[in-house]
């Protein structure tokens, strides 16, 4: 059983409503349930009505079910302010100003961002010993997929660091010849221990995220969107991360036999095309199609999401596809 | 015998004693300083780096993990201030290199 499951897909599929009904179905099935959230645009709080932030918060009207926001400029903000602050405690004031450039520059990098949401999710997957499910609507693009590939690639960074460290410490003590005191030492290098400190986060993210979580792949019935898929799953796949399957949302519905206005007529062609694309999927991918849920009229929220909620195959209490 | 009313074993001794602290004198002039100089040095370089390796991007290097590496600054900040004049200045890091392979 997995307890943390992950929706991604590009922009505008749908996750954040596709997340948010799978977290009240968990909620519903009796399981303390949390959805995260990383989209800056804050639709989790559209959906439910409700503003959130970055603590979890009771979702009102829903036993069970929590929900928190993170944003990733807040996130790094906090990330700045923090260096700095250990920064004034340990170097002098003279000399502060001109790391203060290189701590700034840091944090303007493009990757800031994504290293920041990186290690909030880290901190969630880490506390989140009071839920049974965690859910997280990731944020669209590649991004996420770059976020999920980072532990490895970052822990093998740590340990080349590492090693160098290692080594020039280990020089130093070499040169300090007699009675002269070593200008660095191993035991007590505050750098290396701080760099596993993080090389056992990283290793701890990589764990979860291969054998405690599961991924779904949310997905339009149109040609951009299953080639933005088929990238996704081959890139998941690098990373030795399964798909466990697609959830196809905003299906058209199709007008009953009897209708043959111009409006139904153009209906039924669209259900035609989305349905060649559909097979297309099932045929393509080995992974299942979880779910296929028609497009709304109005936004999914309140009884709409407990009915889309329903239309998800994904069984609550396994993480995994019902039969 | 006698020979300034000291023995001649004593003799040899303090000999022996005033040879072996030249020779260590020697040694160490001649092998030991400049070759815990030159590890010194060494270990300078590949703390160089290092620092590199965290901070490429205080040269316009975009770096994957300068939000995490930067973290070690407050624990370095001697060393980056240090090593980032000898980066730009390299007038001084050839003569550092001058230095350590004896070639001025």
């Amino acid at each position: 059983m997995q307890k943390f499951v992950f929706f991604g897909g590009k922009g505008g599929v749908g996750k954040t409503t596709v997340s948010c009904a799978y977290a009240l179905k968990c909620a519903e099935a009796g399981l303390d349930t949390l959805v995260v959230s990383t989209d800056p645009a804050h639709s989790t709080a559209d959906v439910f009505d409700q503003a959130f932030d970055d603590d979890p918060t009771a979702v009102d009207g829903h036993e069970r079910l929590w929900a928190m926001e993170i944003d990733p400029d807040e996130a790094v903000d906090r990330h700045l302010t923090q260096v700095r602050r250990q920064m004034n405690q340990q170097v002098s004031a003279a000399i502060v100003n001109e790391i203060d450039r290189q701590i700034e520059l840091a944090h303007r990098t493009p990757g800031a961002h994504e290293a920041a949401l990186f290690d909030r999710f880290i901190e969630v997957m880490r506390t989140a010993d009071d839920y049974d499910r965690v859910v997280f609507d990731t944020s669209p693009t590649g991004g996420t997929l770059r976020l999920l590939a980072l532990p490895e690639f970052l822990a093998g960074w740590i340990e080349r660091l590492v090693a160098k460290r290692t080594k020039s410490v280990d020089l130093f003590e070499k040169a300090a010849i007699g009675d002269r005191e070593a200008r660095r030492k191993l035991d007590e290098d505050p750098l290396i221990a701080h760099l596993q400190g993080r090389k056992e986060k990283f290793e701890f993210a990589g764990r979860t995220l291969r054998e405690d979580s599961a991924f779904f792949l949310v997905l339009n019935p149109d040609e951009l969107s299953i080639r933005e898929t088929e990238r996704a799953v081959a890139e998941m796949a690098e990373q030795d991360l399964g798909v466990e399957g697609f959830v196809v949302n905003k299906v058209t519905p199709a007008p009953d036999e009897d209708e043959q206005g111009r409006g139904a007529t153009w209906l039924r062609d669209r259900v035609g095309t989305e349905r060649e694309r559909i097979d297309e999927i099932r045929g393509e991918f080995d992974e299942p199609v979880v779910a296929e849920i028609e497009a709304r009229v109005r936004e999914v929220k309140g009884d709409l999401l407990a009915a889309v909620a329903d239309e998800l195959a994904i069984d609550a209490d396994a993480g995994s596809v019902e039969a | 015998m006698a020979d300034g009313g000291r023995p001649l074993a004593r003799r040899i001794a303090s000999f022996r004693e005033w040879v072996e602290e030249w020779l260590h004198g020697l040694y160490h002039g001649m092998v030991e300083h400049p070759s815990f100089e030159k590890i010194e040095k060494e270990a300078e370089d590949v703390e160089d780096t290092f620092l590199f390796a965290c901070f490429a991007d205080a040269f316009g290097i975009p770096s994957p993990v300068s939000y995490y590496t930067v973290e070690l600054l407050p624990y370095l900040a001697d060393e980056f201030e240090a090593w980032e004049r000898r980066m730009w200045d390299r007038g001084s890091w050839l003569e550092r290199k001058g230095q350590q392979y004896h070639v001025h």
